[in-house]
């Protein structure tokens, strides 16, 4: 029997083509993502330990405040313990080293990197071998006036030994001479990020404050292991300078792991859409077994007609689809590899240099993808496996009919069911639960829909086919009712295209809201002419001397700074708002829910009104925070406010005095009574925009920047949801050539009754379109209704409008009828070609 | 008189092959399915190939038809050369001027009767003569059956629809490739009178292939097949007559 079913399989070479071809593509992307997401990691586990190479011990505050992404914020060490370190037996050099906040400004007077994208830095360059940096060209800076750079920052600013550059930091924008150019470890830069490199003294002065740095970097002299070198580090430190030593391999451990959890947002995001990819893969794969099953009907019957038990019929299909399940997925994994490389080099493009030196392939990757794919090829043959055991031997004799849709009301039921259990599981994610939930919930909607599928995939289909019959004649009316004929094929041809479009739809319903909200919230509170801001999030920004100065312009009325720092409140980490309640007044207000905004002293703190709710806090109620350099201030309710973005808010003076460089990412501006726009405008530039500090925009413009860079997100699940439409497209392209092959003997009918070629090729279009908008309506509705579900629980924290797409909507089903005719074109070809003889004389 | 019989034969032909060879294959593999055929099919005439199996009745009705081609020879429906036509006459030939009847699977599923009928019309885009296809319709008396599916339809009932989805364009000529040859004998009997009708009163022109001496007899004129060449002709056939000429044929 094995063999026979080896023999039967082998003899459908096109059935077996497309079979795999539909595994290939779900499995593809599975194996592109944990390939790349490997391949990023051990190359920043290689990089670091590389970097590192010559650090035994590594000296920082012990004072860190951990950030959403897995950073954490540290407070600075003081030169002074590099004499400290230097003095304990077994070192043989120490630095200082620093990653502080620093802007190269181009020639053509824009700050390097991009808008959104890695971090700029600002560093030491050290001869030390425990430095961080190898010289590249020229020589390492020596003085106020000195400075260099890494190699991929010099050669995007075309920048040479003997330039002068300009470089905007926590004390203001200066110039210094490039003296050299260097490379970090063995790459030009790790991620993209931009480095402008200082002396010590410079880089502390220039960048953090004078006497300060964020680590020291310190070097053994091979007579006591790093363990043993970094205690007694710690014990020759006072205690009181709240300083701890790790050793080398800690701190190359730390980084990494720092790394990969920074890059932990975009590879969930990256698994998260090859999930999708694999889900709508099933789809197309179970599509595929369920109707190669049906065409094989007579050649199953036959078999039971001639003596085969059901087991043995079930049996021989199993065996097909595990053999094409293994085929499949060993050769989804090696296009997986190509994918991988087309991620890189997107991310290359679009500015994040991940420094890949090869690929890294683990067996792991290997044995979960062919695992994965075999098993769900399996899975989606076990239905249409059994049915084909129980067909009747006689249906050997029976033309293959049009199948049939089974219980009705049993697939309305679940179908709602399953939808209303995914709903509830979305509605109690937004409220909190976890992602798991947030997951189940989709799947649950998807399910409901997708059962549901089969019930209005054939009104549907009548329904968008009837203009087509209008314009189409008989032609149209045969494409309309060949869409119609199989609702369950039908139903299962537009998933793929129903997800997709889901997805766009309600996530691009929710950036609208996200969008409103943005406006609606930085409307009210920004009351004046101008804003300058930056897009560096809650790294570096507008020094807040710049901010004083603006403020002291004649030609300004008012101006004040808002930033963001991140700080412990009880045992949570937040990012909360600093602002400066008094220059504040009128110019920039907190929707305050009860006090007042002015009443925020040095030692109050303003809580958002869900939040205090949740923590039983209210005007009066004390708690403590602590800050970044490691102090903890016991602050008192001043107020509450409501908002969608920030739980807390202190007053700026809260920091003075501090080691952290505080920076403002948004400042805004009134100007003075009787001042031309333009003069004020001149004026607050020439201390700011001109130098390379922060973007100067009018009020609208502002807003707009401010609420438009939900696209850039946005964009980039669009970006990655395309990709699932490709799939989507292969999907019906694979459905439409069974379609094709089933109807051999019809099509051949046609074209003996007078059809020619370009009406059958028009059919097939307009099939492949009807599927395909059938796919997208739903889609769209599916969309809304998850829209409008997560932003209605959203309503609580702040989000008030449900804003449709409307735009949105009709490309998306634009895209989705191009979509039909694009997946129709081979097809369609394909349908032409069949000789007409063969075609009749077939059985 | 036998300038009479050409000018016959020029004014009432509705097709002809002229050394019709049909070569399958090539080198050891090569079969000659038609052999330097010539044969007229006239106009107002119901005619029926026969001939053992394999001896090429489909293939000369799928090349005068003009759904293949010939490997040397010429093939004519009316006056119109095939072998000059591109793809696209010889589909609007095919639709206008020649009706199909196949032995099984002869309708579109996801069409009712009546679209079947009237699909080689719809397909040109044309109404067709309404009169006349209500007369076809009355001829196969189904009018309780025209919103019918095809898989709603008896075999017999598939078979008249597509009997009259042959004469709803008024063809130049018919083919019929053993339309009998799936149904029992009543339904057969009924398809053949069907046919039969169509020629004398209708005055339409019918080419069946047939292995049955009996449906053979309901035709004016049987062409006899053997080996891919014209083994003999009989008219005014009847089922006794064409056994025996079979069995002759046999030896
Ligand atoms: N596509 C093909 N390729 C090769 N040989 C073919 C092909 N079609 C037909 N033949 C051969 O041509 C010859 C004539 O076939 P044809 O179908 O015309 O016979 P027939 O008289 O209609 O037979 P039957 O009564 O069985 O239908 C046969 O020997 C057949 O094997
Ligand atoms: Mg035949």
């Amino acid at each position: 029997m094995f063999r026979l079913a080896l023999k039967m399989s082998l003899a459908r070479k096109s059935r077996l083509a497309l079979t795999s071809l539909a595994i290939i593509l779900g499995t593809s992307f599975l194996s592109g993502t944990t390939i790349f997401t490997d391949t990023i990691n051990s190359t920043f586990e290689r990089l670091f330990t590389d970097v590192f190479r010559g650090v035994d011990a590594y000296v920082r505050s012990s004072s860190s405040i951990e950030t959403n992404f897995g950073e954490s914020r540290r407070g600075p060490t003081p030169i002074s313990a590099l004499e400290t370190v230097l003095n304990v037996p077994g070192v043989s050099a120490a630095v200082g080293d620093m990653q502080g906040f620093a802007r190269v400004i181009g020639k053509d007077g824009e700050p390097l990197g991009k808008e959104m994208g890695p971090p700029t830095f600002g560093g030491i360059a050290s001869a030390s071998v425990a430095g961080l940096w190898r010289v590249e060209s020229g020589r390492l800076p020596v003085g106020a006036t000195e400075m260099m750079l890494d190699r991929s920052t010099a050669k995007a600013g075309k920048f040479v030994v003997g330039d002068t550059v300009r470089v905007n930091a926590f004390s203001g924008t200066r110039e210094f001479t490039l003296v050299g150019v260097a490379n970090y470890g063995d790459i030009s830069s790790p991620g993209g990020a931009t480095f402008a490199l200082f002396d010590q003294p410079t880089a502390s002065e220039f960048l953090l404050k004078p006497g300060f740095v964020d680590a020291i970097l310190v070097q053994g002299d091979g007579s006591v292991s790093d363990e043993e070198l970094a205690s007694a580090i710690t014990a020759a430190l006072p205690s009181e300078a709240k300083l701890e030593t790790l050793t080398g391999a800690q701190i190359t451990q730390e980084t990494t792991s720092q790394i990969k959890t920074a890059l932990g947002f975009f590879t969930t995001f990256l698994k998260a859409f090859s999930y999708i990819a694999l889900g709508v893969g099933c789809f197309v794969i179970y599509n595929v077994f369920s109707i190669t099953a049906a065409q094989r009907q007579r050649e199953s019957a036959l078999l039971r007609a001639i003596g085969a038990s059901r087991r043995q019929v079930t049996t021989s299909m199993m065996v097909e689809a595990l053999i094409v399940g293994v085929l499949g997925s060993l050769l989804g994994f090696v296009s997986g590899i190509g994918l991988s490389r087309a991620l890189s080099a997107l991310l290359n493009a679009l500015g994040l240099e991940i420094p890949t030196s090869g690929l890294t392939i683990r067996s792991n990757a290997v044995i979960a993808t062919v695992v994965v794919g075999t098993l769900i090829t399996v899975l989606s043959a076990v239905l249409p496996a059994l049915r084909a055991g129980r067909v009747s031997p006689l249906a050997a004799i029976r033309d293959s009919a049009l199948d049939t849709v089974g219980n009705f009301r049993h697939r309305v039921i679940l179908g709602l069911v399953l939808g209303a259990l995914g709903a509830l599981g979305l509605v109690s994610a937004v409220n909190g639960a976890s992602t798991t939930v947030l997951g189940l919930g989709v799947l649950g909607v998807f399910s409901g829909f997708l059962v549901l599928g089969p019930v209005f995939s054939r009104p549907m289909a009548m329904l968008l086919g009837a203009p087509i019959t209008k314009m189409r004649g008989i032609t149209g009316a045969m494409a309309r009712q060949n869409a119609a004929r199989n609702p369950k094929r039908t139903s299962r041809t537009a998933a793929p295209v129903l997800i997709g479009v889901a997805l766009v739809t309600s996530f691009t319903a929710l950036a609208s809201s996200l969008k409103s909200e943005i406006r609606d919230t930085i409307g009210s509170a920004f009351r004046g002419d101008y804003a300058l801001s930056v897009d560096s999030h809650g790294f570096g920004g507008i020094p807040t001397s710049i901010t004083d100065q603006i403020n002291e312009l004649p030609m300004v009325e008012q101006a004040t700074g808002v930033g963001l720092l991140p700080a412990k409140i009880g045992e949570e980490s937040r990012f909360i708002l600093i602002f400066n309640p008094k220059t504040a007044e009128g110019l920039y207000n907190i929707p305050m829910v009860e006090g007042q905004q002015s009443a925020l002293t040095t030692d109050g703190i303003l809580v958002e009104n869900n939040k205090a709710i949740e923590k039983g806090l209210s005007i009066g109620s004390k708690i403590d925070v602590t800050l970044i350099d490691g102090r903890t201030v016991l602050l008192t309710v001043r107020g509450t406010f409501k908002s969608a973005f920030a739980n807390y808010a202190v007053s700026r003076e809260l920091f003075e005095g501090s080691t952290t460089p505080l920076f403002d990412n948004s400042v805004y501006i009134t100007i003075a009574k009787g001042v031309p726009d333009t003069d004020a405008r001149n004026a607050i530039a020439a201390v700011s925009s001109d130098l390379g500090i922060g973007k100067l925009q009018s009020r609208n413009q502002f807003i707009d920047s401010q609420a438009g860079q939900v696209n850039q997100i946005l964009a980039l699940i669009y970006g990655l949801l395309f990709l699932s439409l490709i799939i989507a497209i292969v999907g019906i392209i694979i459905t439409l050539l069974l379609s094709v092959f089933e109807r051999k003997r019809e099509i051949g009918l046609l074209r003996a009754v007078g059809m020619t070629r370009s009406q059958v090729r028009t059919m097939v279009r307009w099939e492949s379109v009807i599927t395909s908008l059938f796919g997208a309506v739903t889609g769209v509705l599916l969309g809304i209704v998850m829209g409008v579900v997560i932003v209605v629980s959203l309503v609580d924290k702040g989000f008030s409008a449900f804003t449709l797409p409307i735009t949105g909507t009709i490309f998306i089903l634009i895209g989705a009828f191009i979509i039909g005719v694009l997946a129709a074109v081979f097809p369609a070809r394909r349908a032409t070609r069949n000789d007409i003889i063969s075609a009749i004389a077939s059985t | 008189m036998s300038s009479t019989v050409a000018n016959a034969m020029i004014t009432s032909v509705a097709a002809r092959a002229e050394s019709a060879s049909k070569i399958y294959g090539s080198g050891d593999n090569e079969v000659r399915a038609l052999d330097d055929v010539s044969v007229t099919f006239e106009r107002g005439k119901y005619s029926a190939i026969m001939g053992p199996s394999g001896s090429g009745k489909s293939t000369l009705m799928h090349c005068i038809a003009g759904l293949d081609s010939l490997t040397s020879g010429q093939v004519f429906i009316g006056d119109t050369d095939l072998s000059s036509l591109n793809d696209k006459a010889l589909t609007k030939l095919r639709r206008e001027q020649v009706g199909f009847i196949f032995q099984s699977f002869n309708l579109i599923p996801t069409l009712n009767a009546y679209e079947n009928i009237v699909l080689p019309l719809s397909l040109g885009g044309k109404p067709g003569d309404e009169a006349w296809i209500k007369q076809v319709i009355d001829t196969i008396s189904l009018h309780d059956r025209l919103d019918h599916r095809p898989s709603e339809l008896s075999g017999g009932q598939q078979q008249r629809v597509a009997v009259a989805r042959a004469l709803a364009s008024q063809p130049e000529i018919i083919f019929a490739d053993e339309p009998t040859g799936n149904l029992d004998s009543k339904s057969g009997t009924e398809i053949l009178k069907f046919l039969r009708r169509a020629v004398t009163n209708l005055g339409q022109t019918i080419v069946m292939v047939t292995h049955d001496p009996v449906s053979a007899s309901y035709a004016d004129r049987i062409v006899f097949l053997a080996d891919g060449r014209i083994a003999g002709e009989m008219t005014q056939p009847t089922p006794e007559k064409v056994l025996d000429y079979l069995k002759h044929l046999g030896e």
